[in-house]
């Protein structure tokens, strides 16, 4: 049985570096261009190096991805680019553009590349054509289910990678230009305006130019292709004994927050699985932690059936989120018991706090005194970054983090 | 030479558009082929392809389907049948099928339609060097850009000149899950649209069949103002889709473009003609329909 590799995405350097520290075998990034999240934090050459270098410390890879569909232009220079990436030592390029995979291969040849969700592969010849053209990896469309992952690994040598956690596009990737059309905003270039989110009339035409609206409900509920959120937490037997190379969490956008708490629940189950798969036990614990950062109601997706209307965001949903990020530790120092943090929001005296660190560390606390850097007692920590200092009885580390959860 | 590729929607208006100067007609099975105005079985296109090969007229089936593993599965015994049949072409869109054809020594030339994901020249040259014989471009591209790519490809390219554009394919029953939320469970999810809350104008087409949820521009495209300088800039291929332009109607305006053609190959293609061509074509456009030139008029900073 081989262990799958836990892929977190990184918005900026800081969140590389978390992700790493929360668990994740590998990361992915985007570049200033020739990517798909052109609002999301990029990284430049120099930032790059330094993910690299941290990295590889942790025995961690980088990839990057650089998944847009091209049009006339857009490849200039994207050959200098690979090459420049390879030379800094990412472990890979997610592309989805024929064009680009060209390039990449003749142009920077030893840089591997793994093929972007966005080109939709859902079936083994098509991992078998990109396998033939020289791919490392290919990146499941989201709409193949688990079965069809079991057969295409009796079919393929190539690696398979396919997304666990996150927000889900709703069309087949790549396949969607609502954007482009709504709001001029090239989907396939970055620009995605999130047209599926919106909510629309549906109408009904029973004769030519006779429009007739479906919307029904009580409320009067609106037409929407908004989807709940994925996460496969209790199926991580299921995705390892398929042979699944690359397990991936959705989200270069997402906060730390998010993602060191997402990148450590799945650490938890993928190493409890693979250490002992006999009596390997799913964890309520590690679903409750997700939840704290989730943003919409969780789902499998595609891989046990076809999503229905109760993996669509209609009617009333629960509170989300949950928690709030508050701080995160800088030092700790144990013979006093004093830890430093640095706040991230607004916090004080009475708090119900949680803190939670790599390994599924937890601690729960209730703030009774706190200080500011000066060590002069205070009852709120209002100012972003401020440090303040708290007593702990029991030991933290850097880059632990600290929540509480959001009143009802 | 002017080519004119139209989708057919039965045996019988086949017939008329072969005879009324469509060059080649696109059908096919809605198991392997995308949106199409019907679903023909292999019978069917056997006997389709006999009467269009009457004519002069030449066959490509659409297999340009997004396939799962069950589908890839069939997809060796039915690309044979339709070499046995002698289609003329088919149109790819699943790197998957340039494999199975690859693996299984099938000979079909192939024109590579993978909608939204055509748009940069050497995204067609690769699927060149892989076999294919011509590319359908994305309807998301502006004329501009449209010439940018025919002055670096060896191969045809495909245009639509008229008919819808289809916007967003999703895997997900997106109509149905609605219905069956509001309790309002139906039989056929067709013949339905949207409209965004603040635009009540918008009128985006939108089905469910066996490939899943189909959302469609609001305008179905309509480039007859443009034809002479889209044959000045090379691009002679012209695809009409008929998924919502039925019957005598769709026939009617591919007579259309016949006469375009026509006066365009004999250098008799004016402002007057093209005027006088757009008007008819207004006319004959299904009333609750709205026409217009999609990207093409649209400058390539316009979108971001």
């Amino acid at each position: 049985m081989k262990k799958p590799e836990l892929l977190a995405p990184a918005g900026t350097l800081e969140k590389l570096k978390i992700a790493i520290r929360y668990g994740a075998d590998a990361v992915y990034i985007g570049g200033n261009q020739y990517g798909l999240r052109s609002r999301a934090g990029n990284f430049n050459l120099d930032e790059m190096r330094e993910g690299v270098a941290f990295a590889k410390a942790f025995g961690a890879k980088v990839y990057v991805a650089a998944n847009m569909v091209t049009h006339e232009g857009d490849e200039v220079g994207v050959g200098d680019y690979f090459r420049s990436l390879r030379d800094i030592g990412i472990h890979a390029v997610i592309v989805s553009d024929p064009a680009l995979i060209e390039i990449c291969a003749t142009e920077a040849p030893g840089l591997p590349i793994h093929l972007s969700t966005q080109a939709s592969a859902a079936n083994y010849e098509t991992l078998n054509f990109w396998h033939s053209e020289g791919l490392e990896r290919v990146v499941l469309a989201r709409e193949v289910s688990m079965d069809e992952i079991a057969e295409m690994r009796k079919n393929t040598e190539v690696e398979i990678e396919t997304f666990i956690h996150g927000a889900m596009c709703i069309s087949y990737s790549g396949r969607c230009v609502l954007s482009n059309y709504m709001s001029a905003r090239d989907a396939n270039r970055g620009g995605c305006s999130q047209s599926c989110r919106w909510k629309y009339d549906l109408y009904e035409m029973p004769k030519p130019g006779v429009r007739q609206s479906v919307l029904a409900g009580e409320p009067v509920e609106e037409f929407s292709m908004s989807a709940v959120d994925l996460s496969m937490i209790r199926h991580i037997p299921d995705l390892v004994k398929n042979g699944v190379d690359s397990l991936k969490i959705e989200g270069r956008m997402k906060s730390i927050h998010y993602v060191s708490t997402v990148c450590n629940v799945y650490r938890q189950a993928i190493d409890a699985y693979c250490a002992d798969p006999e009596h390997y036990e799913f964890q309520q614990a590690w679903e409750d932690e997700l939840w704290k950062v989730a943003q919409r109601e969780l789902s499998t997706g595609f891989y046990y059936g076809v999503p229905t209307e109760d993996q669509q965001l209609f009617g009333k949903r629960r509170k989300i989120p949950a928690y709030s990020f508050i701080g995160q530790v800088l030092e700790y120092d144990s013979t006093t018991g004093i830890a430093a943090i640095e706040q991230r929001n607004n916090f004080g005296v009475g708090d119900e706090v949680e803190f939670y660190g790599p390994g599924f560390t937890h601690y729960h606390y209730r703030i009774e005194e706190m200080w500011d850097e000066n060590n002069q007692p205070i009852d709120r920590a209002p100012n972003p970054m401020m440090i303040v200092k708290l007593k702990v009885d029991a030991p933290l580390k850097p880059f632990d983090m600290m929540r509480k959860a959001l009143p009802d | 030479m002017i080519q004119i590729i139209a989708t057919a929607e039965s045996a019988e208006q086949a017939q008329a558009l072969a005879e009324t100067g469509v060059n080649t007609l696109l059908v096919g099975e809605d198991e392997f082929g995308l949106r199409l105005p019907a679903s023909f079985t292999l019978e069917e296109i056997g006997a389709l392809t006999n009467m269009a090969h009457h004519r002069g007229a030449k066959v490509c089936v659409a297999v340009n389907a997004v396939m799962h593993n069950d589908r890839i599965r069939k997809l060796p015994a039915y690309l044979l049948a339709l070499r046995k049949i002698g289609v003329d072409a088919i149109s790819v869109g699943d790197p998957g099928a340039v494999q199975v054809m690859r693996t299984h020594q099938i000979d079909i030339p192939y024109v590579y339609d993978a909608h939204t994901l055509v748009t940069n020249a050497r995204q067609i040259n690769f699927w060149t060097k892989r076999g294919a014989v011509g590319a359908v471009l994305a309807r998301e591209l502006t004329f501009e850009e449209i010439k940018a790519i025919a002055a670096q490809v060896s191969v045809p390219l495909e245009i639509l000149v008229y008919g819808a554009t289809c916007i967003h394919q999703s895997k997900r029953p997106l109509v149905d899950n609605y219905l069956q939320f509001t309790e309002q469970p139906r039989e056929s999810k067709k013949g339905f649209f949207l409209s965004e809350p603040k635009q009540p104008d918008t009128h985006y087409s939108i089905y469910e069949d066996r490939n899943g949820t189909h959302i469609f521009a609001t305008d179905d495209v309509n480039l007859v103002p443009y034809l002479g300088e889209l044959a000045e800039a090379g691009l002679r291929v012209w695809k009409m889709d008929g998924i919502f332009t039925r019957g005598e109607t769709f026939v009617n305006i591919a007579g259309l473009l016949a006469e375009a053609r026509r006066a365009i190959e004999a250098g008799q293609w004016t402002a007057e003609t093209a005027a006088s061509l757009n008007e008819r074509i207004k006319d004959l456009h299904p009333k609750e329909r709205s026409l217009g030139e999609g990207f093409f008029t649209k400058q390539a900073d316009d979108v971001q």
